[in-house]
């Protein structure tokens, strides 16, 4: 039941971002979409594998997929569906709980969480990083 | 050559602004530029600053922006980015700059659109990490003020950091206000719900992705940006559980 319930918030929560992005038609439903699967997937893979950042690093790397093939067929930068998609599972609470306990005195739980917060961007960012990589050769220098 | 390179130099600038990543806008820039005669363009850029030199045959052309943030736009950067396809298609520059004009009338959605944005977040995430029916309820109230707070303290301080402890520490005001008045049993998931709009998760992503793809001046601003944003909200949360007597 909660996991539904996450699954729901989670994309309206998307939806909600991709308001204040000012995303407009069908990206704005491309986007919500991909917030709902971002948080469906992730609870999905946790039948197979319990390791959270595993699993940041595979939904990320299927949600920039997804991402590539919307934005090739919206026509639109890719960033779009990334940076909404992904809102579910930016650790946000992660890091606030993190600042939270440095503010309170508690230097040892703060890097313990600091730390934790860390590697769950660094494994949403290997995941878009990866999945770019392969769709474009960069040309810094025409 | 000087006009139109300029007129590169603001597609970029725009595209930066409006949430376009750093590398995706030097190649851009670096296009444009060929298209438009350039037979050398170097490109630098980071969130805060552009260098662009152009090289055509025996002469040389450079401009730097200083490049102040603003609030991500995709619809903008959806027509920016097609604008420079077109432009790097051959089209005619007076029709480019009327594009880019019609682009930079162009509005995002009205206030109350927004203001209804925080509140479904705020509601959204305070369920999503585990609160009741009542905490979304309060949740949602506190999201479409902290909107108009947003706006009062960006008008207050251009300073972002501070805006960011002004707006944590009415949020979480308001937070203790519902506890207070016995509506909510707990102050955190309501609190949590309604840091997500503010917290800079997405900036943290992005700087880790931007170190890791070798954009490293920007990856290191962003970073800084976001542990500095984050000590901010955590900070206003402090300051008025603090005030409220010992309440932590």
């Amino acid at each position: 039941m909660i996991q539904l319930i996450q699954i729901i918030t989670g994309g309206l929560g998307a939806l909600g971002f991709a308001l204040l992005f000012n995303i407009r038609g069908r990206k704005l439903v491309a986007a919500a979409i991909g917030g709902f699967l971002s948080w469906g997937i992730f609870l999905g893979l946790g039948f197979i594998m319990p390791g959270e950042p595993i699993r940041y690093f595979l939904v990320s790397a299927i949600i920039s997929l997804y991402s590539e093939i919307m934005a090739r067929w919206l026509r639109t930068p890719t960033t779009t569906f990334i940076i909404t998609a992904l809102i579910p599972l930016i650790p946000g609470g992660s890091l606030y709980y993190t600042m939270s306990a440095a503010l309170g005195g508690d230097m040892a739980d703060a890097v313990t969480r600091g730390l934790y917060t860390l590697e769950l961007a660094a494994a949403l960012a290997l995941g878009i990083v990866l999945v770019s990589a392969l769709f474009r050769v960069r040309k810094r220098h025409l | 050559m000087k006009n139109s390179f300029g007129l590169v130099m603001d597609i970029g600038e725009q595209m930066l602004i409006s949430g376009a990543e750093v590398h995706r806008v030097e190649e851009s820039v670096a296009r444009m530029s060929a298209a438009l005669g350039a037979d050398r363009a170097d490109v630098f850029i980071i969130t805060s600053s552009m260098i662009l030199t152009v090289f055509c045959g025996e002469s040389s052309y450079t401009e730097t922006r200083r490049v102040t943030a603003g609030g991500t736009d995709i619809e903008r950067l959806h027509r920016l980015n097609h604008l420079c396809r077109r432009i790097c298609g051959g089209l005619d520059l007076a029709e480019a700059r009327d594009e880019f004009a019609s682009i930079m009338s162009q509005k995002p959605y009205p206030l109350w659109v927004e203001v209804a944005a925080y509140g479904l977040i705020a509601a959204c995430f305070t369920l999503f990490f585990g609160g009741g029916i009542a905490e979304g309820g309060v949740a949602l109230a506190i999201g479409l003020i902290l909107r108009l707070t947003v706006l009062v303290s960006d008008r207050l301080t251009s300073n972002k950091i501070f805006a960011k402890f002004l707006c944590s520490f009415v949020s979480t005001a308001l937070a203790f206000c519902g506890l207070w008045l016995g509506l909510i049993p707990t102050v955190d998931k309501v609190i949590i719900g309604n840091i997500m709009t503010l917290i800079p998760g997405i900036g943290l992503t992005n700087s880790l992705r931007d170190l890791i793809i070798g954009d490293s001046m920007t990856g290191a601003l962003r970073l800084i940006e976001a542990v500095l944003a984050a000590l901010a909200i955590a900070g206003g949360y402090l300051a008025f559980a603090l005030f409220g007597g010992g309440l932590l």
